[in-house]
């Protein structure tokens, strides 16, 4: 039993992270109606250039809001520059420009870091040794793993304010339910869409670093299964929905970390052990999504001929 | 002012003989004197080509995404690796089983994708790309390691047969596989084209382009999408096959999310929902990434080599990214503006038969002039 609670802990922790993650694809997807493929490469990109600075003299947490700085400034040049013009030619050529952003993007990692191809040490946000836990009912809580659940705790509070409570965050609702009608009355379209991606990159920079913080690692692959795990977080929420988001990211988060721990006692486990257990969290969601095509919470559009 | 060439006349008969002539010269000017080397990057071009037109088929002319391609390729790959290596299968056996079983799994896949569209439907066949190589680790160390020790599937080579008069040395054998290769090509080709032409590949565009309208017109959607995956699977099979039978050792990297990657970025290039797109742009993108591996400079201020991999693939994403802008039809929508220009083929004027109407003209204009070689 409590080996049990130390892994669900253990999966909230990474889960948070998704979700995290995941919450960035929801902002983008809900403006544009695209799955940014390239928001991982992103997240690492910026998380590579915490670790520059933090490897030259500066505190993580002044790299980290230097390098959202950066993030929040190219994920708003990447919209106006790339996105934006290319909406213009065909429905699909954002998906190529994003797909053309993730090679791009994943090489100039290393090219600009050559030596993370192999991994670079990246220091955590939070104490980290192996003694530092609070024992409590038996449970080893370890206090890096509650600390990045509460970081992402307080950036989801923060993200549905602004969703909720903002004039920017109105608009943004607004795009998200109908571009055309934003546009009618006055909704300056352009602006929120490039808010979006700034928002969305700036989500991505610290995902990317509470990630490699976990990892006390950080490396031109990291960032690819974690983009894999928050896309799959939500879609299995919905894509345009930021709770669902929030929801599918710990709760994949759990079942990653429950089927890892646990491989003796699952059907067929002899085929599925701890590097497989990105498998069975993917089973999961195409489970899901072939009960509710548009995931948990996500909307579902009517169509007109 | 274009040239106007009559669709059908002796002119245009010429054009197309004259286009099949040099098309034939390339192929000699390829095999003449060649090195194996040389002819195996041919041969991996070519393959590249099928999953490229594999891809063109679902992506180009059915509107579905898929990352998933690679799966399809890798379990054809390891189809041919463990069947000849274990059951003495003959490589064309192999085959065609390959084929068989991608066809299969290919619908199984499509499956969801009834009820799944765009961003969803590219999850779960990302998904699929990501859960393939886990399943392939474990199928190496359950049934090749266990038996044999090693940590891929190896020693299955293809030989050629007696009659072709090739012995099994490295020369011939890449010879072989080079024609195998084209033969293969040629086919999944006129497949996709013929397909296209048809009836079903009507039905492919209608519901490429509104479903529901395609559905009211009395297009069997169910059908007509899992149909699509299942043949589009089988063509990327048929890659895989290539890939392994010229590599000759397959392990569970062989074949990840990075390779459906790559199949899309030559789809691209070359011109999606073109017919002979795929092929020219599996070409481009082959040449483009071989010589910027081979032929970059070394340039000083830069951390890495110029030439290496990162910097290579680092322009191939530039490079696509650029092409949405300066040629958003790839390469063959490029050529083909340019040549509307010097000379346009005028189709003939449809004839419009008394008991069977309109849909077919209406097809007929509007589709036909599309996709059709100029």
């Amino acid at each position: 039993m409590t080996d049990f609670v130390q892994y669900v802990i253990d999966g909230l922790a990474i889960g948070s992270v998704y979700a995290l993650i995941a919450l960035g694809l929801v902002v983008v997807y809900r403006g544009t109606g695209q799955i940014n493929f390239a928001q991982g490469e992103m997240a690492l990109f910026s998380t590579l250039i915490t670790w520059w600075l933090h490897d030259h003299g500066v505190p993580l947490l002044l790299a980290m809001a230097i390098s959202a700085a950066f993030a929040f400034v190219g994920g708003a040049l990447i919209e106006v520059g790339l996105m934006r013009p290319a909406a213009r030619r065909s429905a699909f050529a954002p998906v190529v420009i994003a797909i053309g952003l993730f090679q791009g993007l994943n090489s100039l990692s290393g090219i600009l870091f050559p030596r993370s191809g192999q991994g670079l040490p990246f220091p955590s946000l939070f104490p980290n040794d192996p003694d530092d836990f609070w024992k409590q009912f038996g449970v080893a809580i370890r206090i890096e793993r509650v600390g990045v659940f509460a970081v992402v705790l307080v950036i989801t509070a923060l993200l549905f304010a602004l969703f909720q409570k903002t004039k920017i965050g109105l608009a943004m609702r607004t795009v998200a339910n109908n571009p055309e009608s934003a546009k009618l009355v006055g909704v300056p379209t352009g602006r929120i869409l490039m808010f979006s991606w700034a928002l969305a990159a700036v989500i991505g920079s610290i995902g990317g670093a509470l990630k490699a913080g976990i990892d006390t690692n950080v490396s031109i692959g990291s960032m690819f299964s974690v983009f894999l795990l928050s896309a799959a977080a939500a879609t299995l929420g919905g894509l345009d929905s930021p709770g669902g988001a929030v929801i599918g990211g710990l709760s994949l988060g759990v079942i990653e970390s429950l089927v890892g721990n646990y491989p003796e006692s699952w059907p067929g486990s002899d085929w599925i052990g701890i590097e497989t257990k990105t498998a069975v969290a993917f089973l999961i969601i195409l489970v899901v999504l072939l009960l509710r095509p548009a995931g948990l919470f996500g909307s579902v559009k009517v169509e007109r001929v | 002012m274009p040239v106007r060439i009559k669709s059908g006349s002796a002119l245009h008969w010429a054009l197309r003989a004259l286009v099949l002539v040099l098309l034939a010269l390339m192929v000699w000017q390829m095999v003449s004197g060649a090195q194996p080397s040389t002819l195996g990057k041919y041969t991996e071009a070519m393959a590249l080509a099928i999953a490229a037109l594999s891809l063109n088929l679902l992506f180009g002319f059915n509107g579905q995404i898929s990352i998933g391609h690679s799966t399809f390729a890798g379990i054809s790959a390891f189809f041919l690796g463990y069947s000849v290596r274990f059951w003495d299968n003959r490589p064309f056996v192999s085959l065609v089983e390959a084929c068989v079983l991608c066809f299969v799994i290919g619908l199984l896949i499509g499956l969801p994708a009834l009820r799944l569209k765009g961003p969803y439907l590219a999850l779960v066949t990302l998904a699929v790309a990501y859960v393939w190589p886990t399943v392939a680790g474990q199928f190496i160390a359950r049934k090749v390691t266990a038996v044999t020790g090693e940590s891929a599937l190896t020693k299955f080579r293809v030989d050629p047969p007696t009659w072709t008069g090739l012995k099994a040395s490295r020369q011939d054998r890449a010879l072989y596989l080079f024609w195998v290769a084209l033969v293969l090509m040629l086919i999944c080709y006129v497949i996709v084209r013929n397909l296209r032409r048809s009836r079903a590949g009507r039905s492919l565009v209608a519901v490429r382009d509104n479903e529901t309208a395609a559905a009211v017109m009395g297009v069997n959607l169910s059908r007509t999408k899992t149909l699509a995956f299942g043949v589009s699977a089988s063509i990327a099979g048929v890659s895989g096959w290539l890939i392994a039978a010229k590599i000759g050792t397959i392990d569970e990297n062989s074949f990840t999310i990075l390779n459906s990657i790559k199949y899309i970025l030559a789809l691209i290039l070359g011109g999606v929902a073109t017919l002979t797109g795929p092929i020219v742009g599996a070409f481009a993108y082959f040449f483009a990434d071989d010589y910027l591996k081979e032929h970059a400079p070394n340039w000083e201020w830069l951390p890495g080599k110029f030439g290496d991999g990162p910097i290579a693939s680092f322009l191939l994403g530039v490079l696509v990214i650029a092409f949405v802008f300066i040629a958003p039809q790839g390469v063959v929508g490029l050529f083909r503006s340019i040549g509307r220009k010097i000379a346009t083929i005028v189709p003939e004027p449809i004839r419009v038969e008394p008991i069977a109407p309109a849909t077919e003209a209406i097809h007929a204009t509007i589709h036909e002039p599309i996709d059709e070689e100029p």
